[in-house]
């Protein structure tokens, strides 16, 4: 027998608010559809993006495509579990709802319903158990490599370099090529990534193309990518590795065969010096005095005609500086954060349709596209513009080195002419 | 009134002042040292002050009998040892100033320790004319900090002396002796737990005499030296991966064989019919170049199955080295594995500063007596 407590009879001040409290009540229950159903709109919302290039619901590639296989009938099954759920929990909610009837007759134990519950979702896990692991070893395949890059994170940008052993060298790549920032693959190839960090954790994704995979120090991960459209595909680190994490992005190009050839094959041109009395010659001067203890330029020699070699060991804590050999054939810099081309060019390049997208990449940054706000503002103060630690006064605890750019305190006629001799590294 | 308690803090107030003004004449007008003393002078004249105020917990200083009765006046209720500590201690810090700082240093932590322990025990002991309620006081003030340290070092002495007898001992015999003090630990702490009423002073003798004969063989052990082997290979600077030449000598086998790294190495190195060869993650077959990326820290393997001891060497480079004075030296980078036998395998990591192309000489693994070798790529 269940006893219900004793009311006693309000006083006219418990009237007043009670007759407050009902209005607020019922302003509640009409404010909650209005706001389930302006958060149901939103996350519809959230799903219309037009401009999401890190969409992974968008493959571009056999392995996201292996991956979108898989998470399309996952979600379908997920979403339907989820709506049983919550309609029977709502359903449970609203009719035994309090109505000041008896509290119902309490039991313990059911066990064909317990075992009822157990079985169904262990059901339900095997059956997208079977896929998934079938997924995992497909991603897993690299024995039908067709190119391999090794790709190295540190704080806070990425380093692709091409070795030249292998199948790479049917790819012309016959010296080592070391790039940063975007990731240049042929389009349908099986390219296998060498994944690993100098410095801390970090996590490599290109959603339109695989899965993400982390940088580790010490160890190597393989990672394979495929594109099969020519493009821009952008992707950001995914493991938080400091500071500047937010700042470390990446793009992955694919172009067509022929247009890999031609971008190997300027990758690989010999170095050639600004001419004489040129501003760029004066700025190939100020890259010398200031860049090239980090930055290498392959083929970069001293007055005396000796190869300049950088040494970023000794200045930076991850001991690697991005190589700017062919640094305006690329459309990023500092970690791919900020574009080299104004906005239009920028546009020109991405929106390009797959056949015209090779020339217009392959065409790099000219002086009229060059976003030089951006460049110069870096050139000017990289830690203001992207936080890397380089505040010189707390360096103690790094042994001295930088764990990114510091400023250089270059003037403004150094900056001029550094512009004009980067303009020319193509 | 000058009462007996006050005396020591007046004379030591007062010697504080003397060496406050002798440190202010002997360092110049130095003045921090002169303002620590002076500030130590005037807190022992404020305790003595208080000591005379209070006539020492008023007790009249004519009243014999008061005196005669107080705890401050009954003697030591138990021999102390502090003194004699404190005494050796200050010789380990003589030792230790004319020959190791490190002497030098737990000489002078022995004295904190002991004179602390001294004062402590005279406080105690003087606390009341009760020596067990001195005891429990004694114990209430130092029990946290003594049984914690004591068992600290006794764990220490364990340690030490049972490494020294497994370092001195064959292999074989270090293998039984492992086995047997394993079981026999086990055994006793069966028979403790089976029979929770033993005596006492049985357990702890038995406990007592493994602990001196524990600590006894380790330093017998420790003075007789390692094992041969290990003493050869600490001559041959082993350790230290230094020597990557083809010297004969010791192979630890059990080593060779216990790679941690192996899980993700950049390459593995075989040597195989005479052969070099590189197997390299993601690359299909035997290679005969490594990539390895610059100023990372790659790990490479080496396998040996081949006769006969054999080691693998890496060369990267060469790196001016000042020597001070204008003075300049080339200096060859090279890292190298330990002899490895046959079937072995050993592994080590190494971060390439410098790209392969800067170099005179391009960068190699070899194994010396054995033709051929894997180039190595850093870009």
């Amino acid at each position: 027998m269940s006893h219900r407590p004793v009311v006693e009879k309000p006083n006219e001040a418990m009237r007043t608010c009670e007759s407050h409290n009902t209005g607020d009540s019922m302003n509640t229950r009409r404010r909650l559809p209005l706001a389930l159903l302006s958060g149901l709109g939103l996350l519809a919302l959230a799903g219309c993006a037009e401009d999401a290039p890190q969409d992974t619901w968008q493959p571009a590639g056999p392995n996201a495509r292996m991956i979108d296989d898989l998470q399309q009938p996952v979600f379908l099954v997920a979403g339907i579990v989820g709506i049983i759920v919550i309609a029977a929990v709502a359903w449970v909610i609203i009719r035994y709802r309090d109505k000041g009837q008896a509290i119902p007759e309490q039991t313990h134990g059911k066990p064909a319903l317990e075992i009822t519950l157990t079985v169904i979702p262990v059901l339900i896990l095997a059956g997208v158990a079977v896929p998934t692991v079938g997924t995992i070893f497909d991603l897993a395949k690299t024995d039908d490599t067709e190119m391999i890059i090794n790709v190295t994170g540190q704080q806070w940008w990425w380093e692709y370099d091409y070795p030249s052993t292998g199948d790479n060298a049917s790819y012309g790549i016959a010296e080592p090529i070391v790039t940063s920032g975007q990731l240049v693959i042929p389009e349908d190839t099986k390219v296998l990534l060498r994944i690993t960090s100098r410095d801390v954790i970090h996590s490599y994704w290109i959603p339109k193309l695989n899965g993400k995979k982390d940088g580790v120090p010490g160890r190597v991960h393989l990672l394979r990518l495929e594109g099969d459209t020519p493009g821009i595909y952008a992707g950001q680190c995914t493991e938080f590795c400091g500071l500047s994490h937010a700042y470390m992005r990446m793009e992955t190009i694919v172009l067509t065969r022929a247009d890999f050839d031609a971008w190997v094959a300027n990758q690989l041109a010999p170095y050639e010096s600004p001419q004489e009395g040129t501003l760029a010659s004066e700025g190939e001067q100020v890259f010398l005095q200031q860049c090239a203890r980090c930055h290498q330029v392959n083929g970069i020699v001293d007055s005396q005609g000796n190869l300049v070699v950088s040494a970023p060991e000794q200045y930076v804590v991850s001991g690697a500086a991005p190589n700017l050999t062919n640094l305006m054939t690329r459309n990023t810099f500092a970690g791919a954060t900020w574009d080299l081309l104004k906005a239009e060019c920028r546009d020109d390049v991405w929106n390009a349709s797959p056949e015209q997208f090779g020339a217009r990449y392959l065409a790099g940054v000219s002086e009229e596209c060059l976003n030089q706000k951006d460049l110069r503002e870096w050139l000017r103060n990289s830690p203001e513009k992207k936080p890397m630690y380089a505040d010189p006064a707390k360096l103690a605890e790094t042994g001295g080195k930088y764990r990114g750019m510091p400023a250089l305190g270059l003037t403004e006629d150094q900056i001029d002419a550094l512009v004009a001799y980067l303009l020319e590294r193509k | 009134m000058i009462t007996t308690g006050s005396k020591l803090l007046y004379g030591l107030g007062g010697g504080s002042l003397v060496a406050a003004i002798l440190w202010f004449i002997a360092n110049d007008g130095g003045s921090i040292g002169s303002v620590a003393l002076v500030f130590l002078a005037t807190a022992l004249i404020f305790f003595g002050a208080i000591a005379s105020y209070t006539r020492d917990g008023h007790v009249l200083s004519t009243d014999v009998a008061a005196h005669a009765s107080s705890a401050a006046n009954q003697p030591s209720v138990a021999r102390s040892l502090w003194p004699i500590g404190t005494a050796i201690s200050l010789g380990v810090v003589v030792v230790g100033l004319v020959s190791n700082p490190g002497i030098f240093k737990v000489g002078v932590a022995l004295v904190i320790a002991m004179l602390a322990e001294w004062m402590v025990q005279a406080h105690a002991e003087r606390s009341s004319a009760d020596a067990e309620y001195n005891e429990r006081v004694r114990g209430y003030i130092v029990h946290p900090l003594e049984l914690p340290v004591a068992g600290a070092l006794l764990l220490a002495v364990v340690v030490l002396a049972f490494s020294r007898i497994m370092l001195a001992a064959s292999k074989d015999a270090s293998i039984l002796l492992f086995a047997i003090a394993g079981a026999v630990i086990l055994a006793f702490g069966t028979l403790l737990a089976v029979k929770p009423n033993l005596n006492r002073k049985i357990v702890g003798g038995i406990c007592g005499l493994a602990l001196v004969a524990l600590a006894g063989t380790g330093v017998a052990t420790a003075l007789d030296g390692e094992r041969e082997q290990l003493t050869i290979a600490a001559e041959e600077d082993h350790f230290s991966h230094r020597e990557c030449t083809e010297e004969k000598g010791y192979a630890d086998k059990k080593a060779a064989r216990s790679v941690g790294s192996k899980s993700s190495v950049a390459a593995t190195i075989t040597l195989s019919g005479g052969v070099l060869s590189a197997e390299v993650d993601g690359f299909t077959g035997p290679q005969q170049s490594v990539v390895l990326q610059r100023a990372n820290p790659s790990t490479l393997v080496f396998v040996n199955e081949d006769e006969g001891y054999r080691r693998m060497v890496l060369k990267y480079g060469m790196v001016t080295e000042d020597l001070g004075d204008g003075v300049t030296r080339d200096v060859e980078l090279e890292a190298c594995t330990l002899l490895v036998d046959k079937g072995g395998q050993q592994a080590f990591t190494v971060t390439i500063p410098k790209p392969s192309f800067a170099a005179t000489e391009p960068y190699s693994i070899t194994v010396p007596g054995v033709e051929g070798r894997i180039e190595v790529v850093v870009p």
